[in-house]
């Protein structure tokens, strides 16, 4: 019944997406009032629905017979939901009618017509997913005759950072489609110079980005903990996919403010809006349609890749024709000064574009490769290392003096005022990280002074709470700060000690004695597990931890996952990965020392904060704006 | 802002999407990393033959006539399901297949043969997987065209299917 139910819904919505699509033309409130409610309505119940066959475990639903058992756990059971393709298109559109009913929201009598032609894009957007789903991937597809048991989910996505993760990255993905749908708009319609659009695309903007960032970051929790490699991030296609739209969205983000303020680079602005969306779509493409390896493929299926690359190619062919031909009106020729905030942002700008380009250039070289020669190729961490980290060093000095700069010329010698106490602060916080690691090299010091530096400067703006500076945006520097933070100790600093250690053997890590206690069989709710017990003692010899890595087991899919154990302070984390072994010959154990691995965390968290306080503030702002 | 400029972003898109597109229909496994060994001999090896008493040469057998090369292992599920079609080649076409027996049973590994019918016409034995490690294998099932000068030809990972039996076969052909 669910199941039916749940199809007919999808049908439902694909009804009210395509009637929204030829509504918004004619910019009758009533009607499209209706269209979009039941739009909403209509998803939330197909996706309830599917919720719904996963949780009671409803075999006859090929969906949840190919991903769920009734062993699995309660969370697991929900986020298997969008742990595969068919469901996780069911989430994305669910996300798109969100988005599309946030849009909805800021229709009044001034912006009517302008408001109608960006529903009318959203409700293409949304038709095109639908479609996609019920023709390629529909995910409430019956199977006969039904059977005792589900084939059970994938182990490696049981984890509760995975369960969230592509919720928020949905967000950031699909928050996107409505910068879209808004720069079409503005760029389709005659005098839509006088609408303030910007205002209209902040909040969504914001939105994008903040959840991206949130997501990105739990998506690098997730590889941390489980897959056991000892390592946050790994240049893999997937991750690249996320990452791109997020550069260009950090690039649009500061962009809009110009634009804000100065009224300048408008067209820049709508064009990367329109590149955003299309980079999401394009990793989309990357992730369903098989084309390339990586941890994160899903099923091979060519017809849904030709299914999203002619979408791709309309959306794109479209909306950069239309740039192409209606963008002429937003250029200018204004000219920024170099030491001014808008001279800073311009220049981060240009500076995260190509960095994005040279994330683009890395993942699709070997499929260009390939298609050209028949060579192939991979492009791994070397190549990124050596482009983007230098592109990357250069944005974040910019990013540590530009806020405090003020708006067109600034004093010279008053900035140096105003960056003393910054100064000082760094020095101190950097010879001091100096004196515990003791480790010197060129990338580490310029990636701690600068961590330092842009974490002193918003921590001084902030403590002062100075009125001039968006507390959001200082939050959310402060947030980066940390961030580099972690990154730079965890990748200069890292140790990796890869050992066959026996029972009551020891080892050494940095200045940490590793004592090998024992090993017992343990068994979890659907899983059995060696577990192997470690002791970890500091230089005085005091137990400062017990570490116990596992090496699970999963019967149903017939498939064997590694749980790292980890001990984490603010300093640095011990990471022990419980490698192939026996008790004759002994076990292999990988050890890591990853020196502030935590900031991290907590930054890409102090980020999301920051980004939430300001969609708040810009939330306030367009009530005033509709008054 | 000259106005042809604002053409580039359409196009560069379109050329990528296209590339994209031409991947997609080509056939193409993109987990697949290619042989080295192609286009060179075959490694040189030596090992018992679970059939025949006398010692498996691999000088004395390849160079004669186009052969197949399969590694498989009665272990190996994959191995169950492409046995038809390695049959095929044998029967049908006649042609000689090498049958390396992987990391096996010998005992298991004769009544396996017995059970489903022996496509080989000779089954050296790779006990330890040190001859897998020659031929660069990375999992079994993994199939290997050798021409009548003995070259490496092409390769297969994973078990053969309809598809790959009528891409073997064509590729014979045109070796011929």
């Amino acid at each position: 019944m669910a199941p039916s139910l749940g199809n007919f819904a999808l049908w439902l919505s694909l009804f009210f997406a395509i009637s929204q699509f030829f509504i918004s033309k004619n910019n009758n409130l009533k009607l499209i009032k209706i269209s979009v409610n039941g739009l909403i309505i209509s998803s939330l119940i197909s996706f309830f629905l599917l919720m719904y066959s996963h949780v009671v475990s409803d075999f006859s639903v090929l969906n949840v017979f190919q991903n769920s058992h009734t062993t699995k756990p309660l969370l697991y059971k929900i986020s298997g939901i969008w742990g595969n393709h068919e469901g996780s298109m069911l989430l994305w559109i669910l996300v798109l009618t969100i988005f599309n009913y946030f849009i909805f929201k800021l229709y009044n009598k001034k912006n009517s017509t302008f408001i109608s032609k960006t529903l009318e894009t959203q409700a293409f957007i949304t038709t095109g997913f639908i479609l996609f789903t019920i023709l390629t991937s529909n995910p409430f597809e019956r199977m006969f005759p039904t059977q005792e048991n589900g084939l059970g989910f994938n182990p490696i996505l049981q984890d509760p950072a995975l369960a969230i993760h592509p919720p928020l990255l949905y967000i950031g993905y699909v928050g996107f489609s409505a910068a879209f749908s808004i720069s079409i708009a503005t760029l389709s319609l005659e005098n839509s110079e006088k609408i303030p659009w910007h205002i209209y695309m902040k909040p969504f903007v914001l939105a994008a980005w903040t959840f991206l960032s949130i997501g990105i970051a739990l998506g690098s929790v997730w590889a941390y903990y489980e897959l056991g490699w000892g390592g946050w991030w790994f240049w893999d296609p997937v991750e690249n996919a996320s990452f791109m739209p997020w550069l260009l969205g950090t690039a649009l983000l500061h962009s809009l403010i110009i634009v804000e303020k100065r009224r300048s680079l408008q067209a820049w602005v709508l064009l990367l809006s329109i590149l955003a969306f299309l980079l999401s779509v394009v990793g989309t493409f990357l992730v369903r349609s098989g084309i390339l390896t990586s941890i994160h493929t899903f099923a091979l299926d060519p017809s849904r890749g030709v299914y999203i690359l002619a979408f791709t190619a309309l959306l794109g062919g479209y909306s950069l024709i239309l740039f192409g031909t209606k963008s002429k009106k937003y250029f200018d020729n204004n000219y920024f000064t170099f030491f001014s905030k808008e001279g800073s942002i311009l220049i981060n700008n240009i500076l995260m574009v190509v960095v994005c380009a040279t994330v683009f250039l890395g993942t699709v070289y070997p499929l260009l490769i390939e298609a050209f020669t028949n060579n192939k190729i991979s492009v791994g961490e070397p190549y990124y290392n050596s482009t983007v980290i230098p592109i990357m060093i250069p944005a974040i000095l910019v990013m540590g003096i530009g806020p405090i700069l003020g708006w067109g010329k600034e004093n010279k010698s008053k900035i140096i005022k105003k960056i003393l106490p910054s100064i000082l602060l760094t020095t101190i916080l950097t010879i001091f990280i100096f004196l515990i690691y003791q480790s010197y090299s060129i990338v580490g010091i310029a990636g701690i002074i600068l961590a330092f530096w842009i974490i002193s400067n918003n921590l001084i703006i902030l403590i002062k709470k100075n009125k001039n500076y968006s507390i959001g945006m200082i939050v959310a520097h402060l947030g980066v700060g940390l961030l580099i933070l972690g990154i730079t100790g965890s990748s200069v600093w890292q140790e990796e000690k890869i050992t066959r250690m026996k029972i009551d053997s020891e080892t050494k890590i940095e200045k940490y004695n590793i004592v090998f206690e024992k090993i017992n069989e343990i068994r979890g709710t659907n899983y059995v597990a060696l577990q192997g017990n470690f002791l970890i003692y500091d230089e005085k010899k005091n137990i400062i931890a017990k570490l116990k890595p596992e090496n699970r087991f999963y019967p149903i899919t017939n498939n064997f996952t590694t749980e790292a154990s980890i001990h984490t302070n603010l300093f640095r984390d011990l990471y022990i990965v419980l490698g192939e072994g026996n008790l004759n010959d002994g076990w292999v154990v990988r050890i890591y020392y990853n020196p502030l691995v935590i900031w991290i965390w907590i930054g890409a968290l102090v980020i999301f904060l920051g980004g939430i306080t300001s969609i708040n503030i810009n939330l306030k702002k367009l009530k005033i704006l509709s008054q | 802002m000259k106005k042809k400029l604002l053409i580039i972003p359409p196009l560069l898109f379109l050329l990528i999407l296209l590339t994209f597109f031409y991947l997609l229909i080509i056939e193409r496994n993109p987990s697949e990393i290619p042989s080295n060994l192609l286009d060179k001999s075959v490694p040189n090896f030596e090992t018992e033959s679970l059939l025949k008493k006398e010692r498996f040469i691999s000088s004395k057998e390849f160079g004669k006539e186009i052969m197949l090369v399969n590694f498989f292992a009665t272990w190996c599920l994959p191995c169950r399901d492409e046995h038809i079609y390695i049959k095929r080649f044998s029967d049908e076409k006649g042609i000689r297949v090498i049958g390396i027996n992987y990391k096996d049973n010998p005992k298991k590994a004769t009544q396996w043969l017995k059970d489903m019918g022996n496509p080989y016409s000779n089954v050296p034995i790779d006990k330890y997987g040190k001859i897998a490690i020659d031929w660069g294998v990375y999992g079994i099932p993994e199939t290997f065209i050798i021409s009548s000068e003995g070259i490496i030809k092409y390769r297969h990972v994973g078990s053969v299917t309809k598809k790959i039996y009528k891409k073997i076969n064509l590729l014979i052909k045109e070796i011929e």
